[in-house]
């Protein structure tokens, strides 16, 4: 009889144990009322001076509002959208998180419940807060209408090169004259024992979209479909594969990792890259200059980089917006766009830096400048969230010899036309 | 009285500019337009002039000057030709005018967005965007007439009252599913253990079932709910657009799997990949395992350790290492003076990925095996020593007979462990060189595939009628295999 009841204490006390934790987590809110968390997600790569520039400036803000407590969390770029995703969708989305406007386009679409994952953040912007911005920027943050992120920076491909392998070889800087044949020819000089004339990944849809623009092709005509399978788009592939496949100028199976390994170690004359890594190529005290993408010869065209607008979201499930919104305003502001373009190079959106001379003045930052107006800016369209995948099974398609390049892009062509009415 | 007459005639040009620029004589504001916004018209004494500029500001205080407000927006009054006109809903904000005959039309934009009427304009009414939701706020318009004069209009107060839009529903039939899968799984035990202690005569002991109820209750929760709701999830339309409210399909999505592009090859691929590893593991296993278990074999120790380096160090950094390794600007090319992209070509790869996790695979099982096989009786293989029975007839029909109930369950886990092996094709190769459009992978097996599914294309429902089938064929081929070895009855 005592075991039993002993036993059935026991058993009670089991079941109630779970219940006094829950009541002493309850409390724990109760006492954490007054200060405000706010969870983010950025995408800068570790260690690098973007992160510790977004971290200073992430301290500052809680220094400037006591009340506020940021918590960070670093992300991959790439798979930003996806995370972030699957994070919304179960219910644990941060509240605050970075994004690019080819990103925004795939997220846009997505509904929990009905309801989206992104704040639009039109009703949480004054206008004259929205004036502060470079129209082209903000726009590219909107999708269908909703102003889903505030854009922090934007950037593109450029051609970096390095000036003491260019002198050695006796050959010219690139030039804003160049052209394709003239950047071939200088990488075939350059192309001597371990040293390569030029590296970039070939097989990477994001390098190709520019050469794509500049032979004459896009990736959708103006109503929005898709609209690989042109010649500009084939002759664009083919000349882009030839590159490691024919004239051997870039190293086999070059990819993001191997390029800048290559240029950081003087193994190669130029690459063709975005302002995010110059800082890392000049801690390494590598020789570099920067000078705009040459011009295709046939077309007349220059190659006209992908111009991505990365910037800051807010969730749709955070339940303190208006303190996120302050966040996303404060990381996108003058002043800290500021501090990052000079310590990072990164590409400013707001309208008073680009007249500022500190931005002005600088030649790498004006360089890229130069660059972003030669760009297309990145559609924020499902389409263009969708379109790396297919374009990428055509590289490989091509670069195995399995398909011809107009073939290739054909299917590619049909492949996301069919995703993207749902079959 | 001419002297009166001309000061007042004066006096009048003098005050005509002022009395010609449009002054707000209305103002009304409506707190209760949406989220973080307040609704403000004002109408003007005149239509609008050519260049006016009314500016709209806010302050948590009666505004008096505007030295104590914030600049909120800006209205100009001027020409609108070749201008845009979004229509309402589709600008950053809505704001439209009135010419007096009460039809209200949305403003025109300049290129900055800055928000322009026509001349003539009486009436503005526009929604003002980023206000403090619940707070009290002081709005004024400043009218700014075309020579540079302004009047200040007295200020309203307003505060926006809309809460937040977003509603988050508790979607209570996951959890009510949750609960019921449970709680019915948890029914199924208890009886079927309740049944097996009639069968067996098991009457004595009521709190038996008790004792186990935590064992019981975590095998639901950990393993009965997400195999089940795995399987309900296997017939909704669950995916990114249509998680939350997804309806039963019936059978669409294993069609879909079955007539995916690629089914049977990744099938076939998958099963390459698991035969040809789980005999490389047990046969490198096996021989390693009688190596190491020689007794004449010297240093058996250190040899052992470094058998088992693969195993201890974390799988995901020895395949970056293989990774890098086989890239082209690797190891392998740097010995072998090649230029080999094998990772880039769809049989290269297949042969890799299966050569690194072999050699991934191999400690566990010679691990395995060794202890099985020093728990062999010494006395037979000493009377078949006597006897002057060959090595090789001594591995046949002594160590491999005796080795078969450790060998068929650890063949049977090995199996389904490389069956569902995602990291080694996931960080190798990820599941590339992808050629197929629609379709998995060069290097994909079922695994993986199934993570792109779910992950990058979203589509949910599909992906877990890709589990359920990759779940029957393990079960089918578990029962086949035990049936046909003998498995348990070996075991026990």
């Amino acid at each position: 009889m005592i075991r039993r009841i002993f036993f059935s204490l026991l058993v009670i006390s089991i079941l109630l144990f779970p219940g006094c934790l829950a009541s002493n987590q309850s409390l724990e809110v109760e006492d954490n009322e007054s200060t405000i968390e706010l969870v983010v997600w950025h995408s800068f790569a570790a260690e690098s001076k973007e992160q510790a520039t977004f971290e200073s400036k992430i301290d500052q803000f809680m220094a400037s509002n006591p009340s506020v407590e940021v918590k960070i969390s670093a992300i991959p770029y790439t798979e930003a959208d996806n995370q972030f995703m699957v994070a919304a969708q179960g219910g644990e989305a941060p509240d605050v998180v970075r994004l690019s406007n080819d990103q925004l386009g795939k997220i846009g679409h997505v509904r929990v419940g009905g309801q989206p994952l992104l704040e639009d953040l039109r009703a949480h912007l004054t206008p004259i807060e929205r004036s502060k911005f470079d129209p082209r920027a903000l726009n590219a943050m909107r999708y269908e209408g909703d102003l889903l992120g505030i854009p922090a920076s934007q950037d593109c491909l450029s051609l970096l090169f390095n000036p003491v392998l260019f002198d050695a070889a006796g050959v010219d800087y690139p030039d804003e004259n160049w052209t394709l044949d003239d950047m071939l020819l200088a990488a075939s000089t350059l192309t001597s024992g371990d040293v390569s004339g030029l590296a970039l990944p070939v097989k990477d849809p994001y390098w190709w979209f520019g050469f794509q623009a500049g032979f004459g092709g896009s990736l959708f005509d103006q109503n929005g479909t898709p609209s690989l399978n042109s010649n500009g788009s084939s002759d664009s592939m083919d000349w882009i594969l030839d590159l490691e496949l024919e004239h051997e100028i870039v190293q086999t199976g070059t990819n993001k990792e191997s390029m800048k390994n290559q240029f950081l170690s003087s193994k190669v004359a130029m690459i063709i890259d975005g302002p995010w890594n110059w800082a890392t190529y000049e801690a390494g005290r590598i020789p570099l200059k920067q000078s705009v993408l040459p011009i295709v010869t046939d077309s007349g065209e220059r190659i006209s980089p992908l111009v991505t607008f990365k910037g800051w979201s807010v969730s749709k499930q955070s339940l303190n917006k208006e303190w996120s919104t302050k966040l996303a305003l404060y990381l996108s502001s003058s002043d800290v766009q500021k501090e990052f373009a000079i310590e990072t190079y990164t590409m400013p959106t707001t309208i008073d830096l680009y007249d500022n001379p500190d931005i002005s003045e600088n030649i790498v930052l004006s360089g890229f400048l130069e660059q972003l107006m030669e760009g297309t800016p990145a559609p924020t369209t499902r389409g263009m969230s969708l379109v790396y995948a297919p374009v990428g099974t055509a590289f490989e398609n091509v670069y195995t010899g399995a398909l011809n390049s107009s073939e290739a892009l054909l299917l590619a062509n049909e492949s996301l036309q069919s995703e993207l009415e749902g079959n | 009285m001419n002297r009166v007459f001309l000061i007042a005639i004066f006096s009048f040009l003098l005050l005509l500019p002022i009395s010609h620029a449009s002054e707000v004589t209305s103002l009304e504001s409506d707190g209760d337009v949406g989220y973080r916004q307040v609704g403000l018209m004002w109408s003007t004494d005149i239509p609008s002039e050519e260049g006016t500029i009314f500016e709209v500001w806010i302050s948590n205080e009666t505004i008096i000057e505007i030295s104590n407000a914030t600049k909120h927006s800006l209205v100009r009054v001027g020409n609108v030709s070749n201008l845009l006109q979004p229509g309402i809903g589709e600008w950053y904000d809505d704001c439209q005018y009135s010419i007096g005959d009460e039809n209200w039309n949305p403003v025109y934009r300049e290129l900055d967005g800055t928000a322009v009427i026509p001349p003539g304009a009486i009436g503005v009414n526009c929604t003002l965007s980023g206000i403090s939701s619940g707070l009290e706020i002081h709005i004024a318009v400043l009218s700014i007439n075309p020579s540079g004069g302004s009047i200040l209009s007295s200020s309203i107060s307003s505060s926006s009252t809309s809460s937040d839009e977003e509603i988050i529903v508790i979607e209570t039939s996951p959890y009510i599913f949750a609960i019921g899968s449970i709680a019915l799984s948890i029914f199924i035990l208890l009886f079927v253990l309740r049944w097996m202690d009639y069968r067996e005569g098991r009457t004595t002991s009521r709190f038996a079932h008790l004792y186990i109820a935590p064992a019981i209750l975590a095998l639901s929760v950990l393993t009965f709910y997400p195999v089940l709701y795995g399987i309900w999830l296997s017939f909704t339309n669950a995916d990114q657009s249509h998680l939350g409210d997804q309806s039963i399909i019936g059978f669409d999505n294993f069609i879909t799997v079955i007539s995916t592009s690629g089914f049977l090859r990744v099938t076939g691929f998958t099963l390459v990949w698991s035969v040809v590893n789980v005999v490389a593991h047990i046969g490198f296993g096996l021989l390693l395992a009688i190596a190491l278990n020689s007794n004449d074999l010297r240093g058996r120790s250190a040899y052992r350790t470094a058998l088992l380096l693969p195993w201890a160090i974390p799988s995901y950094i020895s395949v970056l290492v293989w990774r890098g390794l086989y890239e082209p600007t690797g190891a392998l090319n740097d010995f072998l003076g090649t230029d080999l992209n094998l990772l880039a070509d769809p049989n290269g790869a297949k042969i890799v990925v299966i050569l690194v996790n072999i050699w991934l695979g191999i400690p566990f099982m010679m691990m395995s095996i060794s202890g099985a096989l020093q728990a062999l009786p010494k006395d037979m293989y000493e009377a078949a020593e006597v006897d002057g029975i060959s090595n090789f007839s001594r591995f046949r029909y002594l160590t491999l007979p005796n080795l078969k109930s450790a060998l068929v369950p650890l063949s049977l886990l090995g199996f389904i462990w490389t069956f569902n092996m995602f990291n080694v094709i996931y960080l190798m190769t990820d599941g590339g060189p992808n050629l197929d459009f629609d379709g998995p992978g060069s290097t994909d097996i079922l695994i993986t595939y199934v993570y792109d599914v779910a992950f990058r294309d979203g589509a949910y429902g599909v992906a877990a009628a890709w589990s359920v089938v990759i779940f029957l064929m393990l079960v089918v081929f578990s029962w086949t295999y035990m049936k046909k070895t003998n498995a348990t009855e070996a075991v026990t």
